[in-house]
């Protein structure tokens, strides 16, 4: 790419153009680099934007336009409020989209552009690799699109005819339901009237009274009972006939709004349809970054650091700051997608180097997975597995006795740097292909993993070594480890990236290894003694727990059950309950907006966890934990005021999944 | 429209749910706000949704330092970091603040408790003398007539008043709408509403309330219509429309510029029988009152004093944490208070508050022989003495009584009993009226 190409835009301002040239280099070498690394990044276009932008962007979700709305006021205001007291992290925003867009604050210094363009890089990549982006569009077509849907809400904001008050609750209330989506589908847009035409008996009743049909006719072929027929065939239609989880589109079709004027429901107007399906739309786009928040984040932090430390993309005064940078982003507190994301894509990395190398080790004749730790000198393992000098460090002095036909080394550069077109002093990945950057940076010889590969587990070494066929292949360990595959890593890392959400790459890859590692462990509620407790270090435990908190966006399933509950066109919305309670409050103000873009009565079936007072003392007293009674309610909201009541177990038992326990407290502590 | 409007939106449905001033004193996390920001936590702004039940959820949590074994306590969780990509307003649970300044917030407790207390101007900063007496429309800020100004921005508000109170009764009317009632009020009310004030104070009307008087007359027969002055002398003005055209600037005469400097003495008991409960009703009812006068006047400082047996001068960060021994001798603070009024903020320029909190637990005949005559020495605008007990009276606590009894007649000495957090707004009434009827 020349550098007229370079895919840097900046206002007409000559500091900001000055920012702009400065960066050309470092966006053309990074997105140069990502390549050789294996990546496949949309194109990025980058903006150079100012600090006040760059807060707007922030509020706005990362995109210069969206319709009005409180909420990202709040967000703006409390991305100041951090900013001032945390000092200002420079912050990485880029959008989903092809070419993608990021942006870059004009006051950050060049190690945190570097930072944020290596990371920048990165997750374009995961959007255009990972299938879950895909099941928005391909072409998402973003920052136009919800330009676009704020162009049309602000429209009928301003529309003298249209209450702005009117607009702005009807977007809290369909906001209030943004994660009720059905998001492992892809993405439907609903666009004119689907729904059925329904047949109204009364009308019809009319309507052949217009027909002018003589007594007969109508006696015989439009007779009572046809009629009837079509009568209780309205009143029992129960619908949908599976539980619906797009709640949001199920009230675009069949929703109605409550006019308190005329007491009753209305048909939606058109604003009111048309914002539901804007908003309805820009829940299923950012659906995906919901899903893929851990491995999206550790994935740019893992190249970004890559990058930047480990090929010295950051200048070495630079890299003071560059590392502070880093601290913060992953230091901050509490569970932290981060810093979750990157130890996980590391572990993935490591565990299939060691598998391989383990693979073959064991095809040495008279190593077994029993004897494999007390036969091998780790030390002199991980000797041999050091890069090569070729690949490890570059003397740009001394290319003549490099060897262009070896596979580690990109003849075409090499050529290219004898004749002086290439800075390898700067640049030095340039001479190497894919196969070099990947001995080069192999995992398993780094400092910080050199435990990893006599950590390995007898259980492990046991399940790998069933699968081997030709057990003595190989004379010598120097024999077996002459041909190690360095690439094994990064494919498979990149595999995963192609088909994983947080959920199953949390399923698949958290460990006890991992766990016990990094410290994780999880922590319970206790009702006798009411303060938090560490429960468990089990990776089991905390794998259920990260489900729990990942899966669903981390919140309850809900489904429309019923559409015409009661036979009166009431909603009836059902609680999948997994063991974990719902948050009834909450619950009850959600059902409250449900009911403005429903019109009428609306009805939620869960279970409820209850604790009698006697067994929270008792066991109290017997330092234990009480055991909660089950039980099914309902709550209904008809516009005015609430009714709670219990319902029969049978009623909810479907409800019910017997199969999974997100509870980790220990069995010897209930009572 | 754009960013600007939303975050202005975004301040105005913070405000309208910020905790109320009362509740917040009496029973709010006093440990956020700093001497000269008051730290107000806004109600629940975020939007409802289906979620899980905090405590049923538990969680997962990463060691420092190894790990924490079952059994371990391990604190309440902390709200999920990841203020970024495109789902603003995930963080629940976590509480925003709605920031007060001092002086809004002895604004906003004069409205809310009726106080009207007017602040001396003491110390002499500026003599000038000048000819001229004219007026004109002109001038630099500091002549501007804000008298005048402000009376003319009374009579403004005067006209443009009315009372909400009654308007917004309307409106529960059964049947009545925001347009009906916009037509009741400016044709048969005479009253000088806006469409829209109508229509926004319906649609923020919980439904519930609505349609709670049958008609008219039977909302009349509840509410009472009262005037604007009646209502005005009553709550107070929250705010005055001050238009240019009003300004005139004024060439000083002799003026005496004095600044209005306050003095706030706060004693408090640390011996060992002012327990945790006891130091928390302090720490309550001293923090608003510094706020307070902080907040009226130009100029504000601040003691600290400590003491058992015998009394030290603290920093504000120990004051309210400290516990000690040893017995109680009131008096002994007193000595101090009256050596560094006297060394260093003369009665002449200064005006002066003592206040004083214990659990009435005195050593015999202390208050009679020392404490008594101290207060009498020491010139102030205010002594208040505080007591604070959780649990009703102890034998000996008679600090209090004796004091109330022995200065009954005295205008310039409150004594309030504060026995849980509910008391904590009537103490403060209490002891800021007790200088205002002077």
């Amino acid at each position: 790419m020349s550098d007229s190409e370079t895919p840097i835009t900046a206002p007409e301002d000559v500091q900001m153009q000055r920012e702009a040239e400065r960066l050309e280099e470092p966006v053309r070498e990074a997105a140069a680099l990502a390549t050789k690394l294996g990546l496949e990044p949309y194109p990025v276009n980058y903006w150079i934007v100012d600090y006040d932008e760059m807060n707007e962007l922030i509020a706005y979700g990362g995109f210069q336009q969206r319709y009005p709305h409180w909420r990202w006021g709040m967000q703006y205001d409390r991305q100041q409020k951090q900013g001032q007291f945390l000092g200002g992290k420079a912050f990485e925003i880029v959008n989903n989209d092809n070419p993608a867009h990021a942006f870059l604050q004009i006051s950050n210094s060049l190690a945190d552009q570097k930072a944020v363009i290596t990371h920048v890089e990165a997750h374009s990549d995961f959007f255009s690799n990972n299938e879950w982006f895909g099941m928005f569009s391909k072409d998402p077509d973003a920052a136009a699109r919800l330009a676009r849907h704020g162009e049309t809400i602000r429209e009928y904001m301003q529309d003298p005819e249209i209450e702005r008050a009117e607009v702005e609750k009807w977007i809290d209330h369909i906001l209030c339901l943004e994660d009720n989506i059905d998001q492992h589908q892809p993405f439907q847009p609903l666009s004119g009237d689907e729904e059925v035409p329904e047949v109204d008996p009364e009308e019809v009743v009319d309507q052949l009274g217009d027909l002018e049909l003589s007594e007969e006719v109508r006696q015989q072929v439009f007779d009572e009972e046809w009629l009837e027929a079509q009568r209780e065939d309205e009143d029992t239609t129960s619908f949908p006939a599976e539980p619906e989880h797009d709640i949001l589109a199920f009230l675009r079709q069949h929703g109605m709004r409550y006019d308190p004027d005329a007491g009753k429901a209305q048909e939606m107007e058109d604003w009111q349809k048309e914002i539901l399906e804007i908003l309805r739309a820009e829940a299923y786009y950012f659906a995906p970054q919901k899903m893929t928040k851990v491995m999206n984040e550790g994935w740019a932090s893992y190249w970004e650091s890559l990058m930047m430390a480990d090929e010295n993309f950051a200048a070495a005064d630079e890299f003071v700051t560059y590392a502070d940078h880093m601290s913060k982003v992953l230091g901050s507190g509490g569970l932290n997608p981060y810093s979750l994301g990157l130890q996980l894509w590391k572990f993935v990395e490591n565990t299939a180097n060691r598998r391989h190398v383990v693979e073959e080790l064991l095809c040495v004749d008279g190593i077994t997975w029993r004897n494999f730790h007390d036969t091998l000198d780790f030390q002199h393992v991980l000797e041999l597995l050091e890069p090569a000098d070729l690949v490890s460090s570059v003397d740009p002095e001394n290319l003549d006795s490099i060897d262009p036909d070896d596979p580690r080394i990109d003849a075409e550069a090499l050529e290219a740097a004898q004749n002086g077109e290439i800075d390898l002093e700067k640049y030095p990945w340039k001479i190497f292909t894919y196969e070099g950057m990947a001995e080069r940076h192999y995992s398993l010889t780094k400092p910080a993993n050199l435990g990893f590969l006599n950590r390995i587990s007898m259980e492990e070494l046991e399940r790998i070594s069933r699968y081997m066929f030709d057990d003595s292949k190989y004379d010598s360990i120097e024999e077996a480890l002459s041909e190690i595959d360095y690439t094994v890593g990064w494919d498979r890392m990149r595999e995963i990236r192609e088909s994983h959400n947080d959920v199953t790459f949390l399923d698949e890859f958290l460990t006890q290894e991992f766990v016990d590692e990094h410290n994780y462990f999880t922590y319970e509620y206790m009702q006798s003694s009411g303060d938090y407790r560490a429960t468990s270090t089990d990776y089991r435990d905390v794998k259920k727990k990260l489900m729990l908190q990942f899966t669903n966006f981390g919140k309850p399933t809900i489904v429309v059950s019923d559409g015409n509950y009661r036979n009166r066109n009431e909603l009836l919305l059902e609680h999948q309950y997994n063991g974990v309670a719902l948050d009834l409050e909450q619950a009850k103000n959600t059902l409250e907006r449900v009911f403005e873009l429903w019109g009428r009565p609306v009805a939620l079936r869960t279970i409820e966890k209850r604790y009698d007072e006697h067994d929270i003392e008792v066991a109290r007293r017997r330092d234990s934990e009480p055991e909660p009674e089950e039980t099914g309610l309902e709550i209904r909201f008809d516009g005015r005021e609430f009714t709670e009541h219990d319902v029969e177990w049978s009623k909810v038992s479907h409800l019910a999944a017997t199969d999974i326990d997100y509870d980790t407290k220990p069995e010897e502590w209930l009572a | 429209m754009g960013l600007k409007d939303d975050i202005e939106r975004y301040k105005q449905v913070g405000e309208n749910r910020r905790q109320d001033l009362a509740e917040f004193i009496q029973y709010g996390d006093l440990g956020r706000s700093r001497r000269d920001s008051v730290q107000i936590p806004i109600k629940i702004i975020d939007l409802p949704e289906f979620a899980y039940d905090q405590r049923d959820m538990g969680g997962v949590g990463q060691g420092e330092d190894g790990t924490p074994q079952p059994g371990d306590p391990v604190g309440e969780p902390q709200p999920d970091d990841d203020g970024e990509d495109g789902d603003p307003g995930e963080e629940g649970g976590e509480h925003e603040y709605y920031e007060m300044d001092p002086e809004e917030f002895a604004e906003e407790l004069d409205e809310r408790l009726g106080l009207d207390l007017d602040p001396k101007g003491k110390r002499v900063i500026e003599e000038k003398e000048g000819d001229f007496t004219d007026i004109t429309r002109t001038g630099p800020t500091g002549t501007l007539d804000f008298e005048r100004l402000f009376k003319q921005g009374l009579k403004r508000k005067l006209a443009m008043d009315f009372d909400r109170d009654y308007i917004r009764a309307a409106l529960q009317i059964d049947g009545w709408g925001p347009a009906k009632v916009f037509e009741w009020a400016r044709t048969e009310e005479n009253v000088p509403v806006s469409k829209a004030w109508v229509e926004n104070e319906y649609e923020e009307m919980p439904r519930e309330e609505r349609g709670i008087y049958a008609d008219l007359e039977a909302m009349q027969s509840e509410v009472e219509k009262t005037d604007t002055a009646q209502r005005i002398r009553r709550e107070g003005i929250d705010q005055i429309p001050y238009r240019r055209e009003d300004e005139r600037y004024r060439y000083p005469e002799i003026i005496e510029e004095r600044e209005k400097n306050v003095v706030v003495v706060n004693i408090r008991d640390v011996s060992g029988s002012m327990r945790q409960k006891k130091r928390e009703l302090v720490e309550r009812t001293f923090t608003p009152l510094d706020w307070y006068l902080q907040g009226k006047y130009d100029n504000a400082e601040f003691v600290y004093i400590a003491h058992d047996a015998d009394a030290w001068e603290v920093e504000r960060d120990e004051f309210f944490g400290i516990r000690s021994g040893g017995g109680t001798r009131i008096s002994s603070a007193y000595e101090i208070a009256k050596e560094r009024l006297d060394e260093e903020y003369p009665w002449s320029d200064w005006n002066r508050y003592v206040f004083a909190a214990g659990d009435s637990e005195n050593s015999s005949n202390d208050t009679e022989d020392r404490v008594i005559p101290l207060m009498e020495e020491i010139d102030a605008n205010l002594h208040a003495y505080v007591e604070t007990q959780p649990s009703g009276n102890a034998i000996n606590a008679t600090h209090a009584e004796e004091v109330q009894q022995y200065f009954k007649d005295s205008d310039n000495v409150a004594v309030a009993y504060v026995t849980s957090p509910e008391d904590v707004t009537d103490a403060i009434y209490d002891i800021l009226s007790t200088e205002e009827e002077q």
